[in-house]
């Protein structure tokens, strides 16, 4: 999970020169799941949304989220303009955002600097820039090297090459699959990996959407799925509704409320699916729906999903800790820079170097209040210990501790 | 495995602690569970709450945003006619527009998709300063507050003093 900590996000112009792109950014993200719009599709009310956004609302309550006017999914209807948008947009960011924040800096080094020498100042940005690229490249290595244990020998060339394309958007939050080439969520690359077929995509046509517009022919090589239709429940007996889960190739086991909100779920994938101009392979969806099941579906826990397989009878201390290994690594680095820096805090004329160095998602929530506020860091820390100290035992003892501990 | 709630989520903690709206912090306990939050909520100026700082938990579904959280203040104290003696915060924002159990909410006042922590807290923060007393969730602190201003008041200051431990 803690890949997520490097979302890009609309407030990442904030403390730039550029911060009025944040309401740009925003406008580009679904209101919804707050990602970039993902085959934007708009509303009789003439709202825009996530395709799958948009029908999963509609499933669930019928209404438009953000008039409440009531809808239907059948008279949705693509958004290609936006899509455009949000594709040349993502294109442009990562290298727009880079110079931004360089010229912040440069503009906070000029405004610190005043007394001391130039000199200084140069090697200061020089070594902020350096950090800087390291972190992102430091992630982008992970990936990349957990992806080439996986992966057979031919395509490492292709890996090689990708990642030197990749350091112009390393902020797009998309990975190319190393064998495929296809561009996908940084999370999704080793499930995709596991049944990629090997064969290239067609290069998408998703980074030159505004030179490339859909041409009637490529739309048409790609034989567009039929949509699903929207059934009608109670019509329907228990193993009627059991048989059409099977004739659509998804399970069909549990209860009547679960087949009923999985096929739901189904065929929203499968219908957002349709409005894609790259649609996923029915692999793909139902592993997506796979993800439903475990997170919301049937074998959904009641708590956590960390927590709750952490606190099984039956849990794999050695394999969890193995499998983790990097991650406590990881969050142990992080729990030491934290520590510095606090120490470094104490010291006044320090206090702006740690604001700069570490990103403000990672600082822990007491960090964030304002100084008239200091009391209640006293219940914050309570509430911790006391939701938690099932977990904090059932996990690898001495690494997964030491994140909790030592921020203090 | 990140889902759509945890990412949603992780935008929301984000957007909360890099642009914080006044007199509120928000964010998740660990990083690990994104999905069970802390708040901190300043009492409002100008009312009976003011100089309190009021902490929360704030649970969410796993298919949030489609279904609303639900917010608890901890630690006790919160003397509110909307907020029941154990805490559980009792507002509009929070309740899905599908069941009405209180018959005098407005639609457009209930959950929706594209509301967020921030107008939450936001909405919670106002309901601070202006109880809604129609149907309360602490009766006795609505009687209080209906007919016996000044009482209501003393003994929210009482609790806010006796929440910072003075």
């Amino acid at each position: 999970m803690e890949q997520t900590f490097d979302l890009p996000d609309s407030t990442d112009w904030l403390g730039t020169p550029l911060s009025l792109l944040t309401p740009l950014e925003s406008a580009l993200r679904c209101q919804v799941c707050k990602d970039f719009f993902d085959n934007p599709v708009i509303t009789s009310c003439c709202h825009t949304f996530c395709s799958l956004c948009i029908r999963r609302c509609l499933s669930t309550e019928g209404k438009c989220p953000a008039c409440r006017s009531s809808d239907q999914e059948l008279k949705l209807r693509r958004n290609w303009a936006v899509q455009e948008l949000v594709e040349a947009f993502q294109n442009a960011r990562p290298s727009v955002l880079d110079l931004a924040k360089r010229a912040a800096t440069e503009d906070r080094e000029d405004a610190e600097v005043g007394t001391a020498q130039p000199a200084s100042k140069k090697r200061k940005v020089d070594e902020r820039d350096g950090s800087n690229s390291e972190v992102s490249e430091g992630r982008q290595t992970r990936s990349r090297t957990k992806g080439v244990e996986r992966q057979t020998e031919p395509a490492t060339m292709d890996v090689v090459e990708d990642s030197q394309d990749e350091e112009y958007v390393p902020e797009d939050g998309l990975v190319a699959c190393p064998i495929c080439n296809r561009r996908m969520k940084n999370e999704a690359v080793f499930q995709h990996l596991d049944n990629c077929t090997g064969d290239p995509v067609p290069p998408k046509k998703i980074s030159f959407g505004s030179l490339q517009p859909m041409s009637p022919a490529s739309r048409t090589l790609n034989k567009a799925p039929e949509r699903l239709p929207t059934i009608n429940y109670s019509l329907l007996k228990d193993n009627v509704l059991r048989k059409k889960l099977k004739d659509l190739g998804i399970p069909n086991w549990g209860p009547r409320p679960l087949l009923q909100r999985r096929h739901t779920e189904w065929m929203n994938l499968w219908n957002a699916n349709c409005d894609s101009k790259t649609p996923k392979s029915k692999r793909e969806l139902l592993h997506e729906l796979g993800v439903w099941e475990r997170t919301q579906g049937g074998s959904a826990h009641p708590s956590a999903e960390s927590a709750g397989s952490v606190m099984r009878k039956d849990f794999d201390a050695t394999a969890w800790s193995t499998t983790h290994e990097s991650d406590f690594k990881q969050l142990i680095a992080n729990a030491r820079k934290r520590s510095d820096a606090l120490v470094r805090t104490t010291i006044p004329s320090a206090a702006p170097a740690q604001s700069q160095e570490s990103p403000t998602v990672e600082q822990p929530v007491e960090a964030t209040i304002p100084t008239n506020m200091q009391k209640p860091e006293q219940p914050l820390v309570d509430l911790t210990s006391a939701a938690y100290p099932k977990i904090q035992h059932a996990q690898e003892p001495g690494e997964s501790e030491e994140p909790y501990t030592l921020p203090g | 495995m990140s889902t759509v709630a945890q990412k949603r989520l992780f935008h929301e903690y984000k957007n909360l602690s890099t642009n914080p709206p006044d007199g509120i912090t928000a964010g998740p306990i660990t990083e690990d569970d994104m999905f069970h939050w802390e708040a901190l909520i300043e009492g409002p100026q100008g009312t009976p709450f003011e100089g309190g700082v009021f902490a929360a938990e704030l649970k969410f579904p796993k298919d949030y945003p489609l279904s609303p959280p639900t917010m608890k203040f901890v630690g006790g104290g919160v003397w509110h006619p909307n907020v029941y003696p154990n805490g559980t915060v009792c507002i509009s924002i929070l309740h899905p527009p599908g069941d009405d159990p209180n018959h005098y909410e407005h639609a457009s006042e209930r959950w929706s998709p594209i509301q967020s922590v921030e107008k939450i807290l936001i909405s919670v923060m106002s309901m601070l300063a202006e109880p809604n007393d129609e149907s309360p969730a602490n009766v006795e602190a609505a009687k209080m507050w209906r007919e016996r201003r000044s009482d209501y008041e003393r003994k929210v200051r009482d609790e806010v003093r006796k929440g910072l431990g003075l």
